[in-house]
């Protein structure tokens, strides 16, 4: 983040700048956990996603002029973040960026169908206290080719609505739906390939634990 | 409740012969089913053929677990140290002196 730009003596300006920082520390204050948020969710390590909210408050910044006041701010900051991601190329493992076919997720054996982990008769919340499934489904998220990343976390994650998530990635609704679709047909499948037992609650060494990131 | 036949001939066995292709044509639509977005004539449709085929009812069972986890899956929170000192870096990177 560097910005070289002239240096300035005190003019109107100034005062413009003055009124720019106090609506830029509302936007931070309100907006940076959940920027946070959908920067984890994107790019996985903490560190990166610390400088992909960086990078797009200082874009939000620098284009508060153009904002306007059609679209809902949280909206406007996802826009700038996806773009902002998409511009980092950050080389992260796995995850290269192929199309997913919707044949490639049609089951062929008995054991597809149902997922091999711990859910039945849990609620989602339930289910989640068990770390090993929590690493999982943020594994199985990493591994998903970006753009596909980008529509189930926006989606099903953040909770925008289909629309909405096309008018922050730029796609049609129609689109968007076929991405969430395939997007949540990779997960579901990483799930169900898995195979973790129920949690033991005091004994740890899951082999899951050692290995990436 | 209906437990598909395993034993015999293992592979490839369509459980359901009316099947694999309707089951197939019944996947593409499963997320726009679980978000309740399918014209109600097929969804009427849909239904009938998960009351049917105990595959794709669990597959549709395993869809909706997976939406429903991402949902809920908890993501991490900033210190409140991080958030200001992050602040101060925006603001310094955006206003060089
Ligand atoms: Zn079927």
């Amino acid at each position: 983040m560097k910005t070289p730009a002239p240096a300035k003596q005190p003019t109107p300006a100034s005062r413009n700048e003055a009124r720019t920082a106090a609506s830029f520390d509302t936007l931070y204050r309100d907006h940076v956990d959940q920027m946070y948020r959908f920067a984890t969710r994107l790019c996985g390590e903490p560190e990166v996603a610390k400088d992909l909210v960086q990078e797009t408050f200082l874009n939000a910044y620098r284009g508060y002029q153009t904002f306007r006041g059609d679209a809902q701010v949280s909206t406007w900051l996802y826009a700038i973040a996806a773009r902002a991601c998409s511009r980092m190329r950050r080389k992260r493992k796995g995850a290269p960026d192929r199309e997913l076919s919707l044949e490639e997720f049609i089951p062929t054996s008995e054991g597809e169908f149902r997922l091999q982990i711990p859910v039945d008769g849990l609620s989602p919340e339930e289910a989640l206290q068990n770390k090993e499934l929590r690493q999982v489904l943020d594994r199985a998220i990493a591994k998903l080719p970006k753009k596909y990343r980008m529509v189930l976390v926006l989606r099903d994650m953040e909770g925008l609505s289909a629309k909405e998530v096309g008018s922050v990635v730029g796609l049609n609704e129609r689109a968007v739906k076929s991405r969430l679709h395939r997007a949540r047909l990779f997960v579901r499948r990483e799930l169900s390939a898995q195979g973790i037992a129920a949690s033991e609650p005091s004994h740890n060494g899951h082999p899951f634990m050692q290995g990436g990131r | 409740m209906a437990k598909r036949t395993t034993t015999r001939s293992v592979q490839q066995k369509p459980a359901h012969r009316h099947g694999k292709g309707r089951c197939v044509a019944i996947l593409k639509k499963l997320s726009a089913y679980i978000d309740d977005e399918l014209p109600g004539t097929l969804c009427e449709e849909l239904r009938k053929h998960l009351g049917a085929c105990p595959n794709c009812e669990e597959f549709v069972a395993s869809l909706r677990q997976t939406v429903a986890l991402c949902q809920h899956q908890p993501a991490p929170a900033l210190s409140q140290a991080e958030r200001a000192r992050m602040r101060n870096d925006i603001l310094r990177a955006a206003r060089p002196r």
